[in-house]
């Protein structure tokens, strides 16, 4: 069976940033140097003589774009300037939008005018209806203390939020449910249920962690490493407080985790102090964020290394709508604080606009996504790894037979 | 010539402490009839050059006899003008290679003294060839193609006359229908520029043009070539000194190209030189229907490096499809271009061309044997990937272009030795040396013995020799140069046809000083033929590895001393001696082997006669003496021109003496053969045969003679050849012809 050439894909990625693949003449010094390439996974260059050969279908079945962390050492070794970092960048945001089924993400990834408009109609969308909402409230607003609650209540807020997550965790898990079915191939249905269960721990570990990162042996990864984890552990934080616990899930019983709270001084009677372990979670959200993404804002605009010499306009967009949540969000506390009514208001519906769409475009449809894809797919290579070694080879049963490129 | 013989022994270098210098000097004076014998412990000093200088104006000697270093060093200090003169190399083959102060070594240092002695006594002053008729310097060149053209200019600007023939009624040759072409430094493509260089051409007035014409005769030879060149019907006679062959190639035949590949099944399947006329039309579209180009596939080595085809590499196609991918791509770049290759060969800075077609988009996939499937309506092609390690199939290709390889010119027409050999096989129990291919391919028409065209070296190609020797035929004065030389480019062939230029301007050089050309540049010795004793055997006709000599009807030889390379192959092959030069011949060489003296049976003292060619071997021997090497001290060796002046007398001369062995110490022959004179070695081991046969019928062990392939690497290994040699004899025994 002869593998059919796409001539077009090559043309088709380059929206998605492609620029240099075609330089490479496979020399395979950017595998000889990856340290996180292996024998059974090899990259970057299978990868890139994928993308020069047209084959849609066997990158779509490859987990090697998500066990690469961009290092950049590829790129500075490679001989012709071809830049296979960036050729695996380009692969996850491919793959991005072809595991998801809505077709959203390609517009997105593709078109910086989709980009854009869809995340200014969002952000108005979500701006006008948080207006409304306080119109509709005009009554109860407290003007003399800076209450946000008592313009959208809090449990309102934490069932909008709720809702939001539910419809955004069943785009993300579909997707996701592709991306699992695609990367595991024949060996979805083999491997037993239990495997999976077993490994989940592995899942969990790499997702809070992200150890693999730290795999990459560069000079000036362990920096990146930090600056990555900052940004994924305060964005995971304030993401828990802020739409989970916002009003700490009363019907749960769980009323001490309440995010939301007043002031005695203003008149409030379940405040807590600036020093609560919640509201000190909520600092160091904004202090890792702040860190995070200015050392990424920085380190793009300076092109430091490799992998911040290309910015996609969907990389700028996410990185500009996380800084400005956590900034809005910092400035709500602090009006909050210094009881700052209508700034405390203002704020918290710019907030929104900015963290919405951030999160309904990003997490499901976008870069945000691969949050789930990476982790994922690290446990399913170590799930088919111990399923091939211990039922495959017991069994005496051959190995595809994989031509090490 | 009264010969007044000074024998010079240097004492420097390690000569003075290992051998006993009176003794020799007595040698000198007793045996070879030295008028004087100096020693000077620095002879290639000034004060040393100078003590001969003094003698040879103030004690009239004219001979020189100098015993220090090699010949192949200092030949520019030991050189005076009037005198006849012999190196004999104490340094080298005597004391860097033999223990000092030995019987042995001082015996050979004596033998070697001797020997000389015998040669300067043989030895007459060569006089340069003058023959009778006025010498032509006008520069021929056969080809108005780039390599011609440059040929012809180059020549022009040296201020030589030039005459240039074309087939065609324009100049330009092949590249006249190419639009877009890339040289040196192979960065981008650029315009052709022939009509330039055309331009330049016609009018230049050193240049006579002659286009829609042919040559129909050459004869004579260098400086005395006569070209009748055939214009529009009518014929006219040129004097020439020495011709540039710049004859071009011809297209492979693609509808001898296998199946596989498609040709001729669709439209849509071209050759890369049928892309060259489309790209010079104007736009490149599918040829079917003309429509615009969507997918292109380049497959290289079309019938090339295939033993079914071309066996060689054409050794542009790369570059071509590489210009041919640009021009697709230029023309817009969202058309997909593939290229199958086995391998890119993009030497040198012609990497860059090749990151250039990268970064305009081009797709490469390397594979051995892409197939192209195709019906009248619809191609793809099929190829295994060897990255991938799968197949990969691009289908809807609309054009398909077959990188189809170079022949020479000078590769068609009938093989006349071949035809030559059926209609007179040579006698039963005569060998003859393996015979090169001539095709009559009706460009130079020589009136040579040996046939009408240049002789071929591999595949058509008529080099002498690709490596060393570039530009040489074995045509003396004729020097092929571009695509017929080899496969090359455009800028190959300009560096070529300048080459070429260099090499007729050389030849006309010396020729017209009565000087032989390479290999044995400046010498002015050259053949003479006795020829009342000749039995027209025709040997030296057939054996001349340059065609130098002509036949009557009789089958007198009739030699043609500017064809001559000086080699001596002739002398070797005429069994009735009668060739010899004037410091060069079978008496001579005889005299040497004679002048050798052979201990008794009872001394347990054998001698080993090493009859060494001088340009390869005898450099070799040298070098394991730089390396101070040890080997065996019976070892007498005599440099010959070229191991195909080895005449069987020597052998029959030497055995008689009661010398107990001998070596020839020749180059490589056959397939990338080394020798320089081309077929002499291989001539050589021809003659041993026969002479191993009359040894058996004499009760001679056929061992007692050994032929022996040394190329100038083998040094190491010469001493080891030597030694073993040596053992064997001994195991042997004595000559039993010695002391008769």
């Amino acid at each position: 069976m002869s593998n059919r050439v796409d001539p077009n894909l090559i043309k088709e990625l380059r929206e998605y940033g492609l620029k240099d693949a075609g330089k490479c003449y496979n020399c395979g010094n950017c595998t000889a140097i990856c340290d996180l390439s292996t024998p059974e996974n090899p990259f970057p260059r299978k990868m890139v003589r994928y993308v020069q050969l047209g084959q849609k279908e066997k990158i779509l079945k490859s987990p090697e774009p998500w066990l690469c962390y961009y290092c950049g050492d590829c790129s500075i070794r490679c001989p012709r300037e071809a830049d296979p970092g960036e050729t695996m960048m380009v692969l996850r945001r491919y793959l991005t939008s072809l595991y998801d089924w809505t077709g959203f993400s390609k517009k997105f990834y593709t078109s910086e005018k989709f980009e854009t408009t869809a995340v200014a109609a969002i952000g108005i969308l979500v701006g006008l209806g948080m207006i409304f909402w306080g119109i509709a409230n005009h009554a109860m607003i407290d003007w003399k203390h800076a209450d946000v609650s008592s313009v959208w209540s809090t449990a309102g807020m934490e069932i909008a939020d709720l809702v939001m997550a539910s419809i955004l965790s069943f785009f993300l898990l579909t997707n996701l449910f592709r991306c699992v079915k695609l990367v595991m191939g024949d060996y979805f249905k083999k491997v037993p249920l239990k495997m999976y269960y077993e490994e989940f721990k592995y899942l969990l570990v790499q997702f809070a962690t992200q150890k693999q990162f730290d795999g990459c042996k560069t000079k000036g990864n362990r920096a990146r490493w930090i600056a990555h984890l900052a940004i994924m552990t305060g964005y995971a934080t304030i993401f828990l407080l802020v739409v989970v616990f916002l009003n700490g899930l009363p019907f749960m019983g769980i009323n001490f985790l309440k995010f939301q709270r007043g002031w005695a001084s203003m008149g409030h009677v379940n405040e807590i102090s600036i020093f609560n372990p919640l509201r000190l979670l909520g600092y160091y959200s904004f202090f890792a964020l702040m860190y995070g993404t200015s050392y990424v804002i920085y380190s793009r605009l300076k092109k430091t290394a490799p992998q911040f010499k290309n910015t996609h306009s969907t990389d700028w967009m996410f990185l500009i709508l996380l800084q400005a949540t956590a900034i809005t969000g910092i400035l709500i506390n602090l009006g909050h604080i210094f009881n700052w009514v209508f700034f405390s208001y203002a704020i918290y519906v710019i907030h929104m606009m900015v963290a919405i769409p951030m999160l309904v475009l990003e997490v499901p449809f976008a870069k945000w996504a691969h949050l789930a894809y990476r982790p994922v797919v690290l446990m399913l290579m170590k799930v088919k790894g111990r399923y091939i070694s211990e039922y495959e080879e017991i069994k005496g049963a051959v190995l595809e037979p994989e031509v090490a490129l | 010539m009264d010969k007044k013989i000074g024998v010079y022994i240097c004492t420097g270098c390690g000569i003075g402490e290992a051998l006993d210098v009176d003794q020799l000097s007595t040698v000198a004076t007793s045996e070879c009839n030295a008028a004087l014998c100096k020693n000077h412990s620095s002879l290639c000093s000034p004060e040393g050059v100078k003590l001969i200088k003094d003698d040879i104006a103030g004690e009239g000697v004219n001979t020189l006899i100098i015993a220090a270093c090699s010949q192949r060093v200092m030949y520019d200090v030991f050189d005076f003008e009037g005198t006849i003169l012999d190196r004999v190399n104490f340094r080298e083959q005597i004391v860097w290679t033999h223990p000092p102060k030995d019987e042995d070594t001082q015996m050979m240092a004596e033998d070697y003294l001797r020997m000389s002695g015998a040669r300067m006594k043989a030895t007459e002053p060569p006089e340069p060839f003058k023959p009778e008729q006025e010498m032509a310097r006008d520069i021929l060149v056969v080809g108005g193609g780039v390599t011609g053209m440059t040929a012809a200019l180059e020549a022009a600007k040296a201020g030589y006359n030039a005459v240039l023939v074309e087939q065609a009624q324009e100049l330009g040759g092949f590249q006249k229908n190419v639009s877009q072409n890339v040289v040196f430094p192979f960065k981008d493509v650029q315009d052709n520029e022939i009509e330039k260089l055309a331009a330049a051409v016609t009018n230049n007035d050193k240049i006579k043009v002659f286009t829609g014409s042919k040559i129909e005769k050459l004869s004579g030879g260098p400086c005395l070539f006569n070209a009748t060149i055939k214009q529009n019907g009518s014929t006219s006679d040129h004097r020439i000194g020495a011709v540039v062959l710049a004859a071009g190639w011809k297209p492979y035949d693609p509808e001898k190209l296998d199946k596989s590949l498609g040709y001729g099944v669709s439209p849509n399947v071209v050759t890369n030189v049928q892309f060259e006329e489309r790209a010079k039309a104007g736009k490149i579209s599918r040829p079917s229907d003309d429509r615009a180009l969507k997918t292109v596939a380049f497959i290289q080595c079309a019938g090339q490096r295939d033993p079914n085809h071309l066996a060689y590499c054409s050794s542009i196609c790369c570059f071509t499809a590489l210009k041919q991918a640009i021009q697709v791509k230029r023309q817009d770049p969202d058309t997909n271009v593939f290229v199958f290759y086995q391998e890119m060969r993009t030497p040198g800075q012609g990497e860059d061309f090749f990151r250039k077609a990268q970064s305009e988009g081009v797709i490469f996939v390397r594979t051995q044997a892409p197939e192209v499937l195709a019906t009248e309506s619809k191609v793809a092609v099929e190829a295994f990937d060897e990255l991938l390690g799968e197949k990969i199939l691009l289908d809807d290709v609309d054009l398909v272009v077959l990188a189809t390889g170079m022949v020479p010119a000078t590769s068609f027409g009938e093989d006349y030795k071949a035809k030559k050999a059926t209609e007179e096989p040579p006698k039963k129990e005569e060998m003859v040396a393996s015979v090169d291919s001539i095709f009559v391919s009706d460009i130079l028409n020589l009136e040579y013995r040996q046939g009408p065209e240049l002789p071929e070296l591999k595949y058509g190609f008529p080099d002498s020799h690709f490596i060393c020797f570039p530009y040489e035929s074995r045509r003396t004065g004729i020097y092929p140069a571009g695509p017929v030389r080899r496969p090359m480019g455009v800028s190959s062939a300009i560096e070529d046809g300048t080459g070429a230029a260099m090499k007729a301007i050389q030849c006309v050089e010396l020729t017209s000083q009565g000087m032989a050309v390479h290999p044995r540049a400046g010498d002015m010795s050259y053949p003479e033929f006795f020829l009342q004793r000749c039995t027209q055997c025709k040997r030296c006709t057939e054996e001349c590895p340059f065609g130098a000599i002509n036949e009557d009807e009789k089958g007198n030889p009739l030699p043609q001393p500017t064809r001559c390379r000086r080699c001596g192959v002739c002398m070797g092959a005429c069994p009735e001696r009668i060739i010899s030069f004037k410091n060069y011949s079978v008496a001579m060489i005889g005299d040497m082997v004679k002048a050798i003296n052979v201990p008794e049976e009872y001394d347990e003292k054998p001698r080993i006669l090493v009859f060494c060619c001088e340009n390869d071997a005898y450099p070799t021997i040298d070098m394991a003496g730089l390396r101070k090497m040890n080997y065996n001290a019976w070892v007498r060796i005599i440099p010959l021109r070229c191991l195909g002046s080895l005449n069987l007398v020597w052998i029959a001369d030497s055995l008689s003496k009661g010398i107990d062995g001998i070596m020839l110490f020749g180059c490589r022959h056959g397939d990338n053969y080394q020798c320089h004179f081309v077929k002499g070695s291989e001539l050589a081991n021809i003659r041993l045969s026969k002479v191993k046969e009359t040894l058996d019928r004499l009760a001679l062990e056929s061992d007692r003679v050994r032929f022996e392939e040394i190329s100038i690497t083998d040094y190491e290994k010469v001493p080891g050849i030597l030694d073993e040699f040596a053992e064997k004899l001994v195991e042997i025994g004595a000559n039993p012809y010695k002391g008769f």
